[in-house]
């Protein structure tokens, strides 16, 4: 808001959602607005609960991995990986070196499909239509892949305790080589196309600044702590599944610039990001190893006993952490995740106040919110 | 008046008789423009939208209805023909409704539409249209009020405040054409232009030629045509006034958008790029020969030509780049556009007045 605008209006309430075009997901929005300006927001939260963490009480620890697929439907794999590596730690498993890397690929995978499914969200909050069909052309190779050596385009279900289910499909390195090499065009592309144009810098500059400060207060996490100038990074700190053996850089927004943490920035580090994920997969897809994919039998019943372990994976919207009790049974004793987007949730009202309300899609779909993670 | 002369050639060629009333002459005059000329076009620029907004989204777009989908709009038409809402419609909505679309229907009286078709050629003509935009913008406004819903509430006073923003820049640049030409007649606008793109308003000096640009960004901010539709499709406001519509209700809106958008383009072309006017005295020749019905038809074609273009050019504009924020679009009509359209005001009167002193 400028200083130009000093006219003041009898204050206007508003409510939004649970469903609106212009919400990320599920969530209501108390809004007071003066004239186009929203005063102050209050969001409601748990239109999508659906009970999963008491739900994994209720199932064998083989089928705990379906459910954490189900944590959040943007990006199965980070759930899954999250459990299957704190089972682990419990049960003292270890997991093949292909295997690793398979996970670490998907996970890429994962990732780029969840930014560029942000990308959409975003093009869709500013009105642009040719970025949405651009980014959805591209993101459709992605989920081909998943569907090439998984069986499944969404909740792919594929890791185990220990591994993975099948070794993957011929041709599916190569298909990522491939796919390493279209991404690099591409992004390009969409920078030259989006990035730099005029009126997308206008709409999104400015927009709902989140400051660093404010950031370590909320515990907010991932690509948006990193897009107010955070380098915390999971894989560089814990690296987990073999990141420690790749060669790739977090990026950081500078801090020298004037606005940073705004909704440019995080669209910005978005696709910085979606450049980095595909170096990490060639390098990957290059040093593929040999060997077995899992370290138990298929279809056996695991005996997990009785400990506790606290597991922390890099998703693509943040810190995601996953704490497993096991009492020793045939069923989790209690599962608990730690969603980024939680933490995202709670930036909302103060991100809110001061924007104008055709700003409120931009500012949320900035944020990358998963909200089924939220609510679980 | 025998500006509805023209219609009683064509009941000829029907094989009718003679018909000199004028009470007659002027509803099937507008009735056919409306029916053969607005209609038709409307669904070739709809098509065309989607065919090459289609292309460069890198999808494929409408390809069932018809050969290569060439239905699709009319299977569109028809389908929201069908379909009615089921909450009560507030009379005022419905008031608001037909005010805003007879307002905006009146400008077929004035569309320029050939040297022998013009309905209304009075020394105001250009001003007509642009009368009928600023009474839409309020319509659509109170429409938009007498919704009662967030969206019709926000949407309405965006699409005013737009309205008004874009109205002063488009009237100053409406200025410096009629400044060239000493009229504000159609006939006289056009007659002092000529068939080569040199010869036409638009390139006849520097300041004409901004005074295009001007007129041709302030006309999609006044009708909030994409990519300054913010006032109308912004996800904040779900479609702003259109959201709450349905049905033939929504058929009647929509297709009022588009008119709107065809109308500016028409007059565009015809202020500014020559309008009608035809190379090789093709129209002289015409004339002398009689041949009047295939004068119409030329003079015609010329000018849809232009106002397609004109519109494929914006279209492809809106789809290249993101929609533009309500309050950057007003700030935008009045710092960047009326400077320079005033700008363009001084330089055209100095020109003109260059002409007669010398």
């Amino acid at each position: 808001m400028s200083s130009r605008e000093i006219l003041k209006t009898e204050l206007a309430k508003l409510a939004l959602g649970p469903f609106d075009s212009a919400l990320p997901g599920p969530l209501r929005l108390q809004m007071e607005l003066d004239g186009e300006v929203i005063v102050s927001a209050k969001v409601e939260t748990g239109f999508i609960h659906r009970g999963l963490e008491k739900a994994f009480e209720r199932q064998r620890w083989i089928a705990s991995i379906s459910y954490a697929d189900r944590l959040d439907p943007d990006g199965p794999i980070f759930g899954e990986l999250a459990l299957c590596l704190a089972v682990e730690e419990i049960a003292q498993l270890t997991v093949p070196p292909r295997a690793e890397q398979v996970r670490v690929l998907l996970s890429e995978l994962g990732r780029i499909s969840c930014h560029m499914e942000y990308l959409v969200r975003v093009a869709r909050a500013v009105g642009s239509d040719t970025m949405i069909h651009y980014v959805l052309r591209d993101r459709e190779k992605i989920l081909d892949l998943f569907e090439l050596t998984t069986g499944a385009r969404y909740s792919i279900n594929f890791l185990r305790f220990g591994g993975i289910q099948a070794d993957i499909t011929e041709g599916f390195i190569e298909r990522i080589l491939e796919l390493s090499e279209l991404f690099r065009i591409r992004v390009k592309e969409y920078n030259d196309l989006f990035t730099y144009n005029h009126a997308f810098i206008q709409r999104t500059q400015g927009v709902g600044t989140l400051s660093s400060k404010r950031v370590r207060e909320l515990g907010v996490t991932g690509p948006n702590a990193r897009a107010a100038g955070f380098s915390a990074d999971i894989r560089k700190i814990h690296p987990y599944s073999g990141y420690d053996k790749i060669d790739f850089e977090v990026p950081v927004a500078d801090l020298r610039g004037l606005r940073s943490g705004d909704a440019n920035d995080r669209f910005l580090l978005r696709l910085r990001e979606i450049a980095v994920s595909t170096e990490i997969l060639r390098q990957v897809a290059e040093n593929i190893s040999d060997g077995a994919f899992c370290s138990r039998k298929q279809g056996q019943e695991i005996k997990v006993p009785a400990g506790e372990a606290y597991v922390r994976v890099e998703s693509a919207r943040g810190l995601l952490g996953c704490h497993v009790a096991a009492d020793g049974g045939p069923m989790p004793a209690r599962i608990q995740f730690r969603t980024p987007s939680h933490a995202h949730l709670a930036a909302i009202p103060e991100l809110l106040s001061g924007t104008r309300l055709e700003d409120l899609p931009v500012v949320l779909s900035s944020l990358g919110l998963g909200v089924a993670e939220a609510d679980r | 008046m025998n500006a509805f002369l023209w219609v009683s050639s064509w009941l000829e060629g029907f094989g009718l008789e003679q018909v000199e009333s004028i009470w007659i002459l002027a509803p099937l005059g507008l009735i056919f423009i409306f029916l053969f000329i607005i209609v038709p076009s409307s669904m070739i620029v709809a098509y065309l939208d989607r065919k090459v907004t289609a292309d460069f989204q890198a999808r494929v777009g409408p390809n069932r209805a018809g050969p290569a989908g060439v239905f699709q709009s009319w299977a569109d038409f028809f389908k929201l023909l069908q379909k009615d809402r089921n909450s009560e419609v507030s009379w005022s909505e419905e008031l608001w409704l037909a005010i805003h679309t007879m307002a905006l229907y009146s400008t077929v009286a004035v569309l320029p539409l050939g040297s022998l078709m013009l309905l209304v050629d009075t020394d105001m003509s250009v001003f007509l249209p642009f009368w009928a935009a600023l009474v839409v913008a309020l319509g659509t406004m109170l429409l938009g009020l007498s919704q009662k819903t967030v969206a019709g509430w926000y949407g309405g006073i965006r699409v005013a405040t737009q309205a008004i923003s874009g109205a002063f820049p488009a009237l100053v640049a409406m200025i410096c054409v009629g400044l060239r030409a000493g009229s504000f007649r159609w006939s006289g606008l056009v007659a002092i232009q000529g068939a080569a793109p040199l010869s036409w308003t638009a390139f006849s000096n520097p300041f004409q030629f901004i005074a295009l640009i001007v007129f041709l960004v302030s006309g999609l901010v006044l009708l909030a045509i994409p990519p300054m539709d913010a006032a109308l499709s912004s996800p904040d406001v779900s479609g702003g006034v259109a959201a709450h519509l349905s049905g033939r209700r929504l058929v009647l809106f929509k297709m009022g958008r588009f008119y709107s958008f065809y109308l500016w383009a028409v007059i565009a072309s015809v202020l500014f790029l020559g309008g009608w006017k035809l190379p090789f005295e093709i129209s002289e020749n015409l004339l002398e020969q009689g041949k009047i019905q295939l004068l119409h038809f030329l003079e015609l074609c010329c000018l849809m030509t232009k106002s397609l273009i004109l519109i494929l050019l914006v279209i492809w504009g809106a789809r290249v780049n993101p929609r533009t924020r309500v309050d950057q679009i007003t700030d935008f009509a009045w710092t960047v556009l009326s400077p320079f359209a005033l700008f363009a005001l001084i330089g055209a009167s100095l020109v003109a007045g260059w002409g007669v002193l010398s």
